[in-house]
């Protein structure tokens, strides 16, 4: 029997302190997927226990060519947290993340609970709004390297997220342009579409790997849909921004130097 | 600036000119030209665009490359490229193209200009670029190498006619306030899944910056562009290989779809 508190509390301190650390299956906790999960989840007990709450999921591996790159046939999910949330237009310290990154995303707010094998519909219909969104991945893996059980028990990179104005869920999602920009240039360029070909593929997927789990998505969550181009990585005094066809932007800024050690 | 003698000039366009004929691709040719200029490849350009003309092909637009940052990095250039658009280029949306027409075909996801006036003065602006586009399309361009492998320099390719092959348009002309050009968001589908995303903005910050940057230069190099004149503006994504057989759907939000139906 696997002590899972125990790893838990590995990638926890990671998080918490910033710190990276060997990969597990390099370090004796050679997990399968099914462990991987056991332990994001008693990872983010101790998170629920200092305090946060869960606000959200968040998918990965939503394009096909990062499933094929990390030999998957599925997606991943992570677990968000009110922690987790920046503001439009703030500030975060780098002294805060390992090696972050941004990476564009769209995110849902869901006005109802969404749970099991679910049509696009029905999907939607549990949707109060939709924003362009700013996911900020950091794996507390030396090197941003992991196989999938790693990167599943690190709770998916999932680190900060930032979401703009929210828009009416009728708002056409299929195919928006959008632009990742870094102190005003454009540095990732893409479409909504390479989240599954409709980003809306991604919250059905949510609630049917949450049901495989006996779990669901809850009335009030987001659901953060998976990055539309590769990610990007942040320096010192970047302001960033993601400017997508019909629903505006959103961004925040890296402060310009540590104001002091976590 | 020229470097090359009009022999050597002449000697390019031919090899290029009889690997397009014959389906067997040549070597490249910059690693054995390091003098030669961007204003030699275009006079290789220039013998074959005139070999053409003479032989009877109609001049039905343009196209613009190297319009995204990362691909004039790579290049090791700071500008566009052009090459010719030949009216025998020009397929409709879902007609199927046939395999012997290409060699080592790629598409990109693209908006098509055309304009329903001239651009014929040197000195033009923004304004009359937009004035002078009649509508917009969706379109796909199904780009080729003469040289083996794609193993292209900045000379090669623009050699090569900017390494031009067909296109596709799509068939519903849209007007430029209609839609969005820089935040425009473009997907290339093929069997259901994503092959290429991108947005307007990937194509020189915006394909009508593109579409200017092409007008100044043909004025200036003496063939400006005419009224009816369609102008390929460039890729909104990245290029990916056309396999045989294949559908590839691009699509333009605001600007509808356009099929590539490459045959086996």
């Amino acid at each position: 029997m696997r002590d899972f508190q125990a790893i838990a509390t590995i990638v926890d301190d990671a998080a918490r302190f910033a710190k990276a650390i060997p990969q597990l299956s390099l370090s004796g906790h050679d997990l399968d997927l099914d462990e991987a999960y056991r332990v994001q989840a008693a990872s983010l007990a101790r998170r629920y226990q200092r305090g946060e709450t869960p606000s959200g999921v968040k998918m990965g591996f939503t394009s096909r060519a990062k499933q094929i790159q990390m030999g998957l046939s599925d997606m991943i999910w992570g677990r968000l947290t009110d922690a987790m949330r920046v503001e439009d237009g703030g500030e975060i310290e780098l002294a805060d993340y390992v090696h972050p990154r941004a990476e564009p995303e769209i995110a849902f707010l869901l006005k109802k609970p969404l749970s099991g094998k679910v049509t696009l519909v029905e999907a939607m219909n549990c949707v109060e709004a939709i924003a362009p969104a700013i996911e900020i991945i950091d794996s507390r893996y030396e090197g941003f390297k992991f196989n999938l059980p790693d990167v599943v028990a690190d709770n998916t990179s999932s680190s900060s997220y930032v979401t703009g104005s929210w828009f009416s869920p009728a708002t056409d999602i299929s195919n928006l342009g959008m632009s990742l920009e870094i102190n005003g240039r454009p540095v990732q360029v893409g479409s909504s579409a390479a989240i599954l070909n409709h980003p809306a593929r991604a919250l059905a997927a949510a609630s049917r790997l949450l049901a495989e789990q006996n779990l669901e998505l809850e009335a009030g969550w987001i659901l953060m849909a998976g990055g539309a181009t590769a990610a990007q990585a942040l320096m010192p005094g970047d302001h960033v921004r993601l400017q997508m066809q019909e629903l505006g932007m959103v961004g925040f800024s890296v402060a310009a130097a540590a104001k002091g050690e976590k | 600036m020229t470097n090359l003698s009009v022999e050597q000039i002449e000697q390019v366009a031919g090899t290029l000119r009889r690997a397009g004929g014959s389906g067997v691709a040549c070597a490249p040719f910059q690693p054995d030209l390091p003098g030669a200029t961007l204003e030699d490849a275009y006079a290789v350009q220039e013998v074959n665009t005139l070999a053409s003309l003479a032989s009877g092909r109609r001049l039905a637009g343009r196209k613009i490359g190297l319009t995204s940052r990362s691909v004039q990095h790579q290049m090791g250039v700071h500008q566009p490229d052009f090459g010719m658009l030949f009216a025998d280029m020009a397929f409709c949306d879902g007609e199927a193209i046939p395999a012997d027409r290409l060699m080592q075909p790629r598409i990109e996801g693209e908006i098509a200009f055309v304009l329903g006036k001239p651009l014929d003065r040197e000195s033009l602006t923004l304004t009359d670029v937009i004035g002078a586009i009649d509508y917009a399309l969706p379109a796909i361009e199904i780009v080729d190498s003469r040289i083996a492998d794609w193993k292209i320099g900045i000379f090669d390719t623009i050699a090569d006619n900017a390494s031009s092959g067909l296109y596709v348009l799509g068939t519903r002309p849209a007007r430029l306030s209609d839609f969005d050009p820089t935040l425009c968001g473009m997907v290339i589908e093929n069997r259901g899944e994503p092959v290429s995303t991108g947005a307007g903005i990937a194509c020189l910050g915006n394909p009508l910056n593109a579409t200017l940057w092409l007008a100044r230069k043909m004025a200036k190099v003496g063939r400006p562009l005419r009224e009816g004149d369609t102008v390929l503006s460039g890729a909104l994504g990245p290029m990916v290989p056309a396999r045989p057989g294949e559908i590839y759907e691009a699509r333009i939000n605001g600007l509808g779809s356009v099929r590539a139906i490459m045959d086996a």
